[in-house]
């Protein structure tokens, strides 16, 4: 299914075509349950996620005609930011150091993930432009949903030094994302 | 690691939150606070959006994995339950026939279902869960709050992102329903963030489409009743 098409569907789901929004679930639900689940790492927890984010699609459908984004990348966003949502709401900034750093042992390296999006993207360019850690915190964060908490936990420093040189990076990224 | 030795300068302000809140890097209250921005200034909402686009490709990391067939079916009883209770029922051709009744009973089922997982999405009886938001700025000022107010609490949520009143003054916040003289809610705790309780009287002013003014008043507020400095921040009351 190409962009367009699945830009059609989410189009006939804002007019509450149940048929496109099936058609729309049989396309993307893979792709959004393994959001869900990196992010959750729990199954169960996950499975409820998705539920919620296509609930929000089919109510909130009518937003994608705003919004910049791609279409799969409009839904990636509905799910990735939902399951930041419940993690946030499950794992208190102050609380489970011991989980966080658990789950954080079988990720793969930033070189796998760097190999999944394609040289021709630019952010993968940009990044590659930072040390590699600092292109490793940033990865790290948006795949997996990892707080400043608990990437000042993995990196041991300060959470205001994380979140100083997490901006530090992201000054650097946006301005060669506009160059 | 050269984490100390690093320098250079940082991303700031509001496209560093919009960075902060697409990557997911926010604790959980400074999360909260961007999404109700994302849904009440627009400005803020495009910075995040253009941050989202930029780093979008990263999402070519997650991999596909198969969803229980369970799940649409769960969905589309939360979505549609009472729609297919309404759509069996309206046809009349197909009354005594097997296949109605089979229908209805899949129908009754779903319905059946939908009734009681029903108070786990809406809280039963009169007890809502309404929430108004409000982005309070003003013309010419450097002040700028973001109120919540909880119906089932009866309290407001103030966060202030920029701006403090002038050395010996306080802030006031006021609720202005239609063309009605404002009403005080109180002088505004200092602090980047503050929780104010709004008596029972005063809820029911408390409406979508009333609006939220901050004044500069003298230390304790105003002395009349009225606000008697400039209005510093408004905004209009949403429900989301």
């Amino acid at each position: 299914m190409t962009p367009q098409d699945i830009t059609k569907l989410i189009v006939r789901v804002s007019l509450k075509d149940r048929a496109a929004f099936d058609s729309l679930y049989r396309e993307t639900s893979a792709k959004l349950f393994g959001v869900c689940l990196r992010i959750l790492n729990d199954r169960g927890e996950a499975e409820e996620a998705l539920q919620e984010v296509f609930v929000k699609i089919w109510t909130k459908s009518d937003r994608f005609a705003v919004s910049d984004l791609s279409p799969i990348s409009w839904l990636v966003a509905i799910a990735r930011n939902h399951a930041i949502d419940v993690i946030r709401a499950r794992r208190p900034a102050t609380a489970d150091i011991d989980a966080a750093v658990d789950i954080s042992d079988p990720k793969p390296g930033p070189e796998a993930l760097a190999v999944a999006g394609g040289e021709s993207e630019r952010v993968h360019r940009c990044l590659d432009e930072l040390e590699n850690d600092r292109a490793a915190a940033v990865r790290g964060a948006y795949i997996e949903g990892d707080s400043y908490f608990e990437l000042a936990e993995r990196f041991a420093v300060p959470l205001n030094t994380m979140r100083t040189w997490l901006r530090r990076s992201l000054i650097k990224l946006k301005e060669c994302l506009e160059r | 690691m050269s984490l100390v030795d690093d320098q250079g300068p940082e991303l700031g302000g509001d496209d560093a939150v919009a960075a902060e809140y697409v990557l997911g890097v926010l604790a959980g209250d400074e999360r909260q606070l961007a999404t109700l921005r994302i849904e009440t200034e627009q400005a803020f909402a495009r910075l995040v959006d253009r941050w989202e686009a930029y780093f979008a490709p990263l999402a070519a990391a997650y991999a596909s994995v198969d969803v229980p067939a369970s799940i649409k079916q769960a969905i589309d009883l939360r979505l549609f339950a009472s729609g297919q209770v309404a759509q069996a029922a309206a046809r009349p051709g197909l009354l005594g026939t097997l296949v109605f009744w089979r229908g209805l009973a899949v129908a009754a089922l779903a319905a059946l279902a939908f009734y009681v997982a029903a108070p786990l999405i809406n809280p039963p009886g009169e007890i809502s869960d309404q929430r108004l938001v409000a982005s309070l700025t003003a013309e010419g000022s450097a002040v700028r709050y973001l109120a919540v107010y909880e119906e089932r609490t009866g309290d407001i949520g103030l966060s202030r992102i920029a701006g403090e009143p002038v050395q010996g003054h306080d802030f006031e916040l006021w609720v202005i329903e239609g063309q009605q003289a404002p009403v005080s809610l109180g002088v505004i705790p200092g602090g980047e963030s503050a929780r104010m309780p709004v008596n029972e009287a005063l809820r029911a002013k408390l409406v979508s489409g009333a609006v939220f003014a901050i004044s500069e008043e003298p230390a304790g507020g105003s002395a009349t009743g009225k606000p008697t400095g400039p209005v510093v921040a408004a905004g209009d009351l949403k429900s989301i």
